[in-house]
């Protein structure tokens, strides 16, 4: 069986290393070389409860602080599934040689994160995303060595192919170097393509990050479900080029979040969530850091910003545990993080929407998986801290078995079928690109993303207000006909990075309108959806996943039940310890069955 | 197995460049130095030398093959290398170019030194004595060169022994490294001493 | 000092010339050498004034941990991310790796050092990925020792900044040599000890070193390189002697399957 898997980060190395190993042969392609990918950003840890700090944790524990986190948006067999997988794919990692930080027993270490009261986080050092990363690559490998994978490094996405049945039958990419597009027939194909950051401009996310194959298949038919849930990170470094991640294994470390006030250092989370303190939600750590700087206008100087401090803890100790991420403070900030407490504000940080699919990673195209970033599945409203390595790691596994058993109930092999429908595509994409070329506008695309960013970034993400995400909607409209007049400024027909530039763009306008739509549609607040009109989070009417179809005229939205079968929702509180509210819950419970039988 | 065979002539080419052409370097500025006792001395310790039995052999096998050996290999070593000391200003890389440049100013001294010094002498059958050397160093431009070449030769060495040891894993750390860079610096500034000091024997 | 004087040695494909081209850039706080190429994209216009095609070059993440966006600044390999401007001396000059084959102007192709990786057969041979259970334990003095070298993101610094690694050698360069070290290192990988030693020990192998030492001062990931290489030079030694002085090993009668 002939597998194509788009992307090598985690995702798409672990997707193909588990079809290799059931015989499938695979072509990897990716648009960077793949030990470059973006996973290497990803600095915290990954979650898994192994439970060996005596606290009494769980899976079940995992799966329900993540869907708490999420604020209920997520389908919960495949989170419990997720959950309950962690610890072995933790334990797998460790088998492939992942360096991760020890114990002085020579185990696994694990360190807290947010929206957990447990150490539930294994980690390495503060680039665990890079060292799961190169454990994925180096297996990879081996299987390229062995012959079973052909890589394809430095190939953009460009479109599936689908044949008259509507099946997925392979893809068309693009070398960057030579510019050839070429038809990469397949029994399936898996996208492993990653988040969406470019859209906003300065954020965590690489600047591959611009979410092109995920809108080129959106507009090929696939849904594209809850694009509104936009996670903003609480704590990064403001840059001119990106924002840098400071991981949340900072605050889980003992870090403190403080801007001064009377002279003295205010403690705001550890004050208004005295529970959870500084390793709240992410959702509600970038509310809570907005709130200071925007409408208490206590940020540092006036500005947008506020201390993130570990002064207080030993430095070298943090330093041996946070090496990656002090680095990266000093190197950029030019201050030493261990003398003078950090300067931070949230940036945006991940998608947790994207391609829906079934609980096999299928999307509605048959033949077409996804897995990782790209697609919807795991977080609902909002992502938890270190859920990521975890999510993509779990998503190419299961993507990397279910596609096999795709392949042996297919009924007609691609091999049988007509070369015509590869060609066809082809050339629907090789005209496609031949319209970039011929753009002699006077617009530069490049200063049009930067308006879309701008938009994008102030009004789409931790406060969105109807009116200015209507004008936002009507913004990028206006782009997209701006478009039409840009001036592609390099018509080399070798390694033309302004070209592929160019389609991104366009692809990422129509995700921008996917995005922003859905948000003028939910109206309530979850998870990382926050409307001040509409403050309050509506189970009755939006514990729903929003999916929207690409039409020419715009994005088209329809809502789909969530799967509750596993646990009820509860009211999302970080002021009091998870144990208690349930506690609580289940007191008031008690007491209105003892209500409805005396009524009885 | 033309791997090993990389592998086994890069090492014994290291090794040659200590046993034996390094000791033969210090057993011959020993014997130089029996000029500072005067000409006497000098004469006895060089006819002592020429006095042990099968003297050519001795030469060709332990010191004219292995030095064969080190500097035409080694002169390969330098051809593939590309140096850049102007855009790396690091003492090690200095050390590194140093190193190269010392390895082609001995080679040249050394063949033109063995030529006037003992090839000719076959040919012409003139005894080496204190009065040949001191008539051929009265040429200032003889004197300069061997200078140079003298000093060449013994920062090659020092510093070839401070690399021999990184070479064979001997010193590892930092630590070690720094620790014998102090003792070749030392060995570079004792023999370069010693060795001037014979050449002064010379021309006083 | 409002504006930045920028050069950079421009290439349009493999085969073609190298040329400079001059490019002023307005200068803003916190810049970077990535800030300056992408104000570059936004305003394709060089230092005479003429309308240019905007530079190629590679980058990723921007946070030095992808290793996409090295090149040559000022005359020292290193991220461009991370090279801020208010730390450079001006003109900032730009060039391509040299130890690498240019693909367009500031971009190379470094798929060799992938390649090496292979040759010293990097990776942990696991049995499968199924569930084995927990991997073996490891002193956390071991992993302090092996961590740093698995940061290592193939940028390719130690190769530009290393005098043997050049168009008449073979030479695989530290960065393999060091990959082999950490995975000889961990308890799984290091039952394959000896066939990554012979792999470094081989040709264009650990003794084409020549101990300029370049490769650590230009090390991004600050990687002990040296002390590294020194110890797999005495690991291919011990390796060399006992495998001659042994033999090879003779398969034990009893290996032999019965009937």
């Amino acid at each position: 069986m002939k597998i194509v898997i788009v992307g090598g980060g985690l995702a798409g190395l672990l997707a193909t290393i588990r079809a290799c190993e059931k015989g499938a042969d695979v072509d990897l392609i990716s648009f960077v070389p793949v030990k470059r990918s973006h996973s290497v950003c990803a600095q915290g840890g990954i979650n898994g409860a192994v439970n060996t700090k005596g606290e009494g944790d769980s899976p079940w524990n995992h799966f329900d602080d993540t869907l708490l986190g999420g604020d209920y948006l997520a389908n919960q067999p495949p989170v419990l599934g997720m959950c309950e997988a962690a610890p072995k794919i933790i334990y797998l990692m460790d088998r492939m040689g992942v360096m991760f930080t020890r114990t002085g027993e020579g185990l696994l270490d694990f360190r807290r994160f947010g929206g957990t009261l447990v150490h539930r986080t294994a980690f390495s050092g503060s680039t665990t995303g890079q060292q799961l990363l190169y454990g994925l690559d180096e297996q990879v490998r081996r299987w390229e060595v062995e012959g079973k994978v052909k890589k394809y490094e430095e190939w953009d996405f460009l479109s599936a192919v689908v044949d008259e049945d509507g099946t997925c039958r392979g893809c068309v990419a693009q070398d960057m170097k030579t510019m050839e597009i070429r038809a990469f027939p397949s029994d399936a194909v898996i996208m492993c393509t990653g988040g969406i950051g470019a859209i906003f401009g300065r954020t965590t996310n690489s600047v591959i990050n611009t979410g092109s194959p995920l809108s080129s298949l959106y507009q090929q038919g696939v849904y594209y479900a809850n694009p509104e849930m936009i996670q903003v990170h609480p704590t990064s470094i403001p840059g001119d080029d990106k924002c840098r991640l400071i991981s949340e294994g900072v605050r889980g470390d003992g870090g403190r979040l403080w801007v001064p006030k009377d002279g003295k250092p205010w403690y705001f989370m550890e004050e208004w969530y005295p529970a959870y303190g500084n390793l709240v939600s992410r959702d509600v750590a970038s509310r809570g850091i907005y709130k200071v700087c925007r409408e208490l206008k206590m940020g540092l100087d006036g500005k947008d910003m506020v201390y993130l401090d570990v002064t207080h803890l030993d430095p070298e100790w943090i330093e041996k545990r946070q090496h990656g991420v002090l680095e990266i403070y000093r190197k950029f900030a030019g201050e030493e993080p261990t003398k003078v407490p950090m300067k931070v504000f949230p940036a945006m940080h991940y998608t947790m929407g994207g391609m829906w699919v079934d609980y096999d990673q299928m999307t509605n195209i048959p033949g077409l998986f996804a897995a990782g970033e790209c697609e919807y599945q795991y977080h609902g409203a909002n992502r938890l801290g270190a859920n990521s390595l975890i999510s993509c790691l779990y998503g190419g596994m299961v993507a990397g078995d279910k596609v096999l058993e795709y392949g042996k109930k297919l009924k007609k092999n691609t091999a049988d079928v007509s070369g015509k429908i590869f060609e066809a595509e082809v050339a629907r994409q090789k005209e496609k690109a031949d319209k970039i070329y011929q753009l002699n506008g006077t617009e530069n695309p490049y200063k049009l993303k930067d308006i879309l960013n701008e938009y994008m970034t102030n009004n789409v993400t931790v406060i969105r207000y109807e009116k200015t995400m209507k004008e936002t909607d009507e913004k990028i409209q206006e782009l997209m006909a701006r478009y039409k007049n840009i001036g592609v400024c390099d018509t080399g027909g070798w390694s033309n990075r302004t070209a592929v530039f160019i389609r991104h763009l366009w692809n990422m306008f129509e995700l921008s309108r996917a995005i922003t739509g859905g948000a003028l549609l939910r109206k309530e607040s979850r998870g990382a959806h926050y409307m001040p009109e509409y403050p309050d989070r509506d189970d009755e009417n939006w514990l729903k996943t929003i999916k929207a179809k690409w039409t020419p005229d715009g994005p088209e939205f329809s809502l789909e039940d969530i799967d509750l079968s596993l646990i009820k929702p509860r009211v999302r509180r970080y002021d009091v310890r998870k144990d208690e509210v349930m506690k609580e819950e289940e007191k008031e419970e008690k007491k209105e069955a003892a209500a409805t039988a005396e009524e009885k | 197995m033309s791997q090993t065979y990389h592998y086994l002539v890069r090492r014994l080419h290291s090794f040659a460049g200590i046993f034996p052409v390094g000791i033969f370097l210090l057993m011959h500025l020993f014997i130089n130095s029996f000029a500072l006792r005067g000409e006497a001395a000098y004469n006895r310790a060089v006819g002592f030398v020429n006095n042990i039995p099968g003297l050519v052999y001795l030469e060709i096998l332990l010191i004219g093959v292995p030095i064969a050996f080190h500097a035409l290999y080694g002169l390969w070593v330098t051809y593939v290398t590309k140096t850049s000391i102007f855009q790396y200003y690091y003492f090690r890389n200095w050390m590194f170019y140093l190193q190269r440049l010392t390895a082609v100013i001995t080679l040249i001294f050394v063949v033109w030194h063995v030529w006037v010094l003992r090839i000719v002498r076959v040919f012409t059958g003139t005894e080496m004595t204190f009065l040949t050397v001191q008539a051929w160093l009265a040429n200032p431009l003889y004197l300069t060169f061997y200078i140079i070449g003298l000093l060449a030769a013994v920062y090659h060495f020092s510093n070839g022994l401070w690399s021999f040891l990184v070479t064979w894993g001997i010193t590892i750390g930092p630590e070690s490294q720094r620790l014998t860079l102090y003792v070749c610096t030392v060995i570079f500034i004792l023999l370069g001493i010693a060795g001037i000091n014979s050449v002064y024997a010379f021309i006083r | 000092m409002s504006e930045i004087l920028v050069k950079i040695k421009r290439q349009d494909g493999p085969k073609s010339k190298s040329y400079w081209e001059e490019f002023k850039v307005p200068l803003k706080t916190n810049m970077n050498v990535i800030s300056i190429l992408m104000e570059i994209q936004k305003n394709p216009v060089n230092a005479k004034g003429q309308q240019t095609v905007p530079v190629v070059w590679d980058c990723n993440c921007l946070e030095e941990v992808c290793g996409a966006c090295t090149m040559v600044i000022n005359g020292v390999p290193r991220q461009a991310c991370a090279a801020l401007v208010k730390d450079l001396k001006q003109p900032i000059v730009l060039r391509p790796l040299t130890k690498f084959p240019v693909v367009r102007d500031l971009m190379v192709d470094r798929n060799v050092m992938f390649e090496n990786l292979k040759k010293i057969q990097g990776w942990i041979p696991i049995d499968g990925t199924y569930d084995l259970g927990p991997g073996p334990r490891i002193a956390p003095a071991r992993r302090d020792e092996a961590y740093p070298i698995a940061t290592c993101m193939t940028c390719g610094c130690c190769m530009e900044a290393c005098p043997n690694v050049n168009s008449r050698t073979t030479y695989i360069g530290p960065a393999a040599i060091a990959q082999a070290k950490l995975f000889n290192t961990h308890p799984t990988g290091a039952m394959n000890k000896e066939e990554r030693l012979d792999a470094v020990a081989g040709d264009g192998g650990i003794v084409d070193c020549g101990n300029a030492q370049n490769c650590e001062r230009v090390c991004p990931k600050l990687i002990p390189l040296v002390s590294i290489i020194a110890e797999m030079n005495r690991e291919t030694v011990f390796r060399g002697f006992t495998r001659w002085l042994k033999g090879k090993p003779q398969k034990a009668a009893f290996d032999e399957p019965i009937g």
